[in-house]
């Protein structure tokens, strides 16, 4: 029993430490990226490692659209005549793709960081 | 597009599908009446148009965010769901015809499939205005949830043919980690809308099981597989189990108690 409680204390003291850890970062870069008849524009972005960027996705299409990445672990669905905000990053340098999971077949990208 | 609508309807039927699977035997196995499943199904399908329908006015909430804001707390009313559901179960004299324990699983089967059913309209609902796609669409959607439903048959079947302590052991065992997972989506829902700081992952198992793999995909509906967890998330879900495990032993115990 004494475990058990000693495993709750901590669990509690790390719900804290994430609640703390919203810290408000200096100016985030901006990228916009379009959806039209379900292809991504452009359909590879370039940032640049160990930095946080906000995505802006813009979809033109009348049809709603999955923002899908395994590889950057985002899912996201933007109505039709929509934008969205994604956050991606920090991350290490590297490929990782994207597509729409609405339209896999032609809606595909990615984002390379260097 | 068939293929496509087979996968896509596959992965969001598929957790629903155990979720419900899994209340279902353990309806059995407490012999409580299983009519609220029909209602619960009913309600579920009602709310998911309802958010399919005001997503772009929900996406817009909290700086364009608010997507992830209400998918997290989705999330996270099942983990709670489920934990409250288990810390029931643990008392056997609060099991039969419990009218808390009907409305828990019912509140569960709602947020199950407002959550995965929301996505499922919104897909099937853009190819209307694509009338060559159409068929082919509705046609995979139909294979795919018919895949998804099938699998949670299979386990339920299994889970109530198993003799009862069995069969309740299995079934405590496949909350815990369901419920686990609940808080690994919630948290990673967080993560996106950039409420919860984001890290480098802790390691990438991706070359040795893939998520995009059925393996994978079944991996993740059933205890939350992710293949490149960051530090956060892993200690969110092992701090969920831990609460959950601990919280059940609690009832356990104290529905012992009386009886001595």
């Amino acid at each position: 029993m004494f475990v058990l409680i000693r495993i709750s204390h901590v669990c509690l003291v790390f719900t804290v430490v994430i609640l703390m850890t919203s810290v408000v970062y200096a100016a985030t870069p901006i990228i916009n990226i379009e959806i039209r008849n379900h292809l991504f524009f452009p359909d590879e972005i370039r940032i640049p490692a160990d930095t946080k960027v906000k995505l802006i996705i813009i979809n033109q299409d009348p049809t709603a659209e999955e923002f899908e990445s395994y590889e950057l672990n985002r899912e996201k669905v933007i109505a039709g005549n929509t934008q969205a905000v994604i956050f991606i990053g920090p991350l290490a340098p590297g490929e990782y793709p994207f597509f729409g999971e609405f339209f896999p077949k032609t809606a595909q990208g990615k984002v390379i960081v260097e | 597009m068939l293929l496509n609508a087979v996968i896509f309807i596959l992965q969001e039927v598929l957790e629903a599908a155990l979720l419900v699977a899994l209340l279902l035997a353990f309806s059995q196995i407490f012999s409580t009446s299983r009519v609220w499943l029909i209602s619960a199904l009913g309600l579920g399908f009602v709310s998911a148009a309802l958010y399919a329908f005001n997503i772009a006015l929900v996406s817009q909430w909290f700086e364009g965010v608010g997507q992830e804001v209400v998918n997290a707390v989705m999330h996270m009313i099942l983990y709670l769901m489920l934990v409250f559901f288990i810390v029931l179960a643990m008392r056997p004299e609060s099991t039969t015809n419990s009218k808390r324990l009907v409305l828990t699983m019912m509140l569960g089967v709602i947020v199950a499939v407002a959550r995965e059913g929301s996505e499922i309209i919104l897909y099937i609902h853009g190819f209307i205005t694509i009338p060559d796609l159409l068929l082919p669409v509705v046609l995979g959607s139909v294979i795919g949830a018919g895949i998804g439903i099938s699998v949670g048959v299979l386990f339920y079947y299994v889970l109530v043919n198993i003799d009862v302590k069995n069969g309740l052991r299995v079934g405590y065992v496949m909350t815990l980690f369901l419920a686990g997972s609940m808080v690994l989506q919630a948290t990673q829902m967080l993560i996106q809308a950039d409420w919860i700081i984001s890290q480098y992952p802790l390691w990438d198992t991706s070359s040795l099981l893939s998520e995009r793999s059925i393996t994978g995909q079944l991996l993740y509906a059933l205890i939350g597989y992710e293949a490149t967890p960051t530090p956060i998330q892993m200690m969110s879900y092992f701090c969920a189990l831990a609460l959950m495990v601990v919280l059940s032993i609690v009832s356990r115990t104290r529905s012992k108690r009386p009886s001595k």
